[in-house]
């Protein structure tokens, strides 16, 4: 899967907010990786537990998988930094400069407002989770508002680095969908990746 | 609105959103914001994080995360090079040793990878220079690495058969069982072919020519080589011998992997290794966040009947089942032309597998027909991501070139799947003989 790697990140023309908001992007990315290394060694000391001491696990399968889950949405805005996100640019390639910067803005505000809506609702159900003390139907029943936070904070984190490519866009920081005018074979999409 | 209407409008939408360049992930979160808003009002947007998260919570997406971290490993390391000298060493002897080694170096990294363009990047960097060197023609060495690559989602494991079974409900096991045949053939296939289109272009004394190695060098570089061998050995073990779950194997092959490549090929730079988990965290949240938004997607789909309606439609018609498998075929096809894999599976799967077995297809045979649908559209253009790999390695090979290379490729897949559809126990008579007929 890995190996072949499109080498993009956003631009932020020196300015320190675009930065900050990059390097935040960035800690995401160091936080995704963490949870699944963790993940790696839980599931493996899991089949220790179970093959080898032949005794009983408890709370291992429902921690990975908890811990996939908030690589994943933490780790978006990581990937969206990186400009990792497969999409289907050959459209936007075949549009003269100015109507690709336009598309770029719309499409980008329509990202942020459906990431916002993912925060809105998705704090809501963090909410419900916490103020009623949800916790799962496993005999380690942990606190479902735990795993449920990442997603207001993954989806938030998103928005702002979306909000932060938009303003690159706008003020020509970075080419509308990073596609720089002499696009190399290295910078082709990469939606064939597997 | 009659479903069958409001589906052919969702993908008319569906269409015309992906190809704007939004992110295939938030192209389908808008696609069913939209229509849920549209048909069920504003309160079923707060379903949506609910069901992103229930399809994410699942544990047999583990495996995904972990098979991409062992094929990041492995990428990472020396390894496709040592397999590729290797099976050179060994296979000098056979008539067209050359392109048979590079072929088979790519079916058995492609195995240890799971990856298409990763297994075209690590064979092709050694592969393509030495049989252009000894006078392979352009077109033949660049197309067969080309084509050895997309073996990567179809020899096991791999990430897209997962995708498919989690996608589908169906047994990853068995997928990857399903794989292996119809993996072989192909490999026999492209085999041939680059073994003919040599000979016809003149290359008799280049397909016949022999390079001898004495034993000790033959000798000296397998312990380079078996103990990545050893691994995918072992976790396919584990898989099939009951001893552990996809999700439980992946991890361990991705800790005996990155023990592999920081012991034996010394990976010991922290920089190295931070190298392989953002490449691997990158792969796997781009995969995952698209898997938790076509949950929604799907989610928006059978709320508004469109996927029940076109399955009892489908039903319904008079129509010969290979037509319409031919239908289904062409679809995938054009679809693999522009989309990666892992969203046409995840869009496509769960609305076409109640059509396929309702027309009385099995589901892993048709998993196969559609990963090998998928690689077609790995070497095709207009996406076709191997061929601008192949450019960025061989710069100096035309594209074009690439492309008229990669291109009877192509229509070996395409004979591969006329074999499947002729011959269907290709896919389904391993998985059957190991694991006992789906019942």
């Amino acid at each position: 899967m890995a190996g072949v790697s499109v080498h993009k990140v956003a631009k932020h023309g020196g300015n320190p907010l675009l930065r900050a908001i990059g390097f935040l992007s960035s800690l995401c990315g160091i936080f995704a990786a963490g949870m699944i290394v963790i993940a790696v060694g839980i599931t493996c000391q899991m089949i220790w537990v179970r093959f080898v001491l032949n005794q009983s696990t408890v709370w291992q399968t429902e921690a990975v998988v908890y811990m996939m889950v908030a690589a994943t949405l933490i780790g978006i805005p990581y990937v969206q930094r990186l400009r990792g996100h497969v999409n289907v640019d050959l459209f936007p390639l075949a549009l003269p400069i100015r109507l690709r910067k336009a598309l770029a803005i719309l499409t980008l505000a329509t990202t942020i407002a459906i990431a916002g809506i993912m925060v809105v609702y998705g704090f809501e159900l963090w909410h419900v989770a916490w103020s009623r003390g949800w916790t799962s139907d496993t005999v380690w029943a942990p606190k479902l508002w735990v795993p449920y936070l990442a997603l207001p904070v993954g989806f938030g984190l998103f928005m702002l680095q979306l909000i932060a490519d938009l303003v690159a866009t706008i003020f020509d920081i970075e080419a509308p969908f990073s596609i720089e005018d002499e696009q190399t074979p290295d910078s082709a999409p990469i939606a064939g990746a597997d | 609105m009659d479903p069958l209407l409001l589906g052919g409008i969702v993908a008319i939408v569906t269409i015309l959103i992906l190809f704007s360049g939004v992110s295939v992930a938030v192209g389908l979160l808008i696609v069913a914001a939209l229509f849920l808003v549209t048909f069920d009002g504003m309160r079923s947007l707060e379903l949506m994080p609910e069901i992103f998260f229930g399809k994410l919570d699942n544990f047999a997406l583990l495996s995904i995360p972990m098979f991409i971290i062992m094929g990041a490993a492995i990428a990472s390391t020396r390894a496709g090079a040592d397999l590729y000298e290797a099976l050179e060493r060994w296979l000098t002897r056979v008539p067209g040793g050359l392109v048979i080694s590079n072929l088979g170096a790519c079916a058995l990294f492609a195995a240890m990878s799971g990856s298409s363009p990763a297994t075209c990047a690590a064979i092709g960097k050694m592969g393509i220079p030495e049989m252009r060197r000894r006078g392979y023609p352009d077109g033949v060495a660049a197309g067969s690495i080309a084509a050895g690559g997309t073996l990567g989602i179809l020899i096991p494991p791999s990430v897209t058969m997962i995708v498919y079974g989690i996608a589908t409900e169906t047994s990853i096991g068995r997928l990857f069982l399903a794989g292996v045949i119809p993996g072989l053939l192909l490999v026999g296939l492209f085999m041939a072919w680059s073994l003919y289109d040599t000979w016809r272009k003149g290359g008799e004394s280049v397909v016949l020519a022999k390079i001898s190695y004495t034993w000790k060098e033959k000798f000296e570089i397998l312990p380079r080589v078996l103990p990545f061998i050893g691994i995918i050995l072992g976790v396919l073990y584990a898989l099939y011998g009951g001893v552990a779950t996809p999700s439980e194997t992946a991890a361990v092959g991705a800790l005996m992997c990155l023990l592999v490549a920081i012991v034996i090929y010394r990976l010991w730079n922290p920089m190295d290794l931070w190298v392989v988990l953002r490449d691997s965290t990158r792969e796997s949240v781009m995969i995952l966040f698209i898997i938790g938004a076509a949950g929604v997607f799907s989610y928006m789909l059978s709320s508004l009947f469109i996927t029940q309606s076109i399955a009892q439609y489908i039903g319904t018609l008079d129509v010969n089942p290979w037509v319409l498998m031919g239908a289904v075929n062409l679809f995938l096809l054009v679809a693999g032309f522009f989309l990666p894999p892992v969203a046409v599976i995840l869009m496509a799967a769960p609305i076409l597998l109640p059509i396929v077995t309702q027309a009385g297809f099995d589901p892993y045979w048709f998993a196969v027909v559609l990963t090998i649908n998928m690689e077609i559209g790995l070497i095709s253009p207009p996406v076709g991501l191997n061929l601008y790999v192949i450019n960025g390695i061989a710069p100096d090979i035309k594209l074009k070139t690439i492309l008229w290379g990669s291109l009877p490729y192509v229509g070996c897949m395409v004979v591969a799947i006329l074999l499947l559809c002729i011959f269907p126990g290709l896919a389904t008579w391993l998985p059957d003989m190991i694991m006992g007929p789906v019942l």
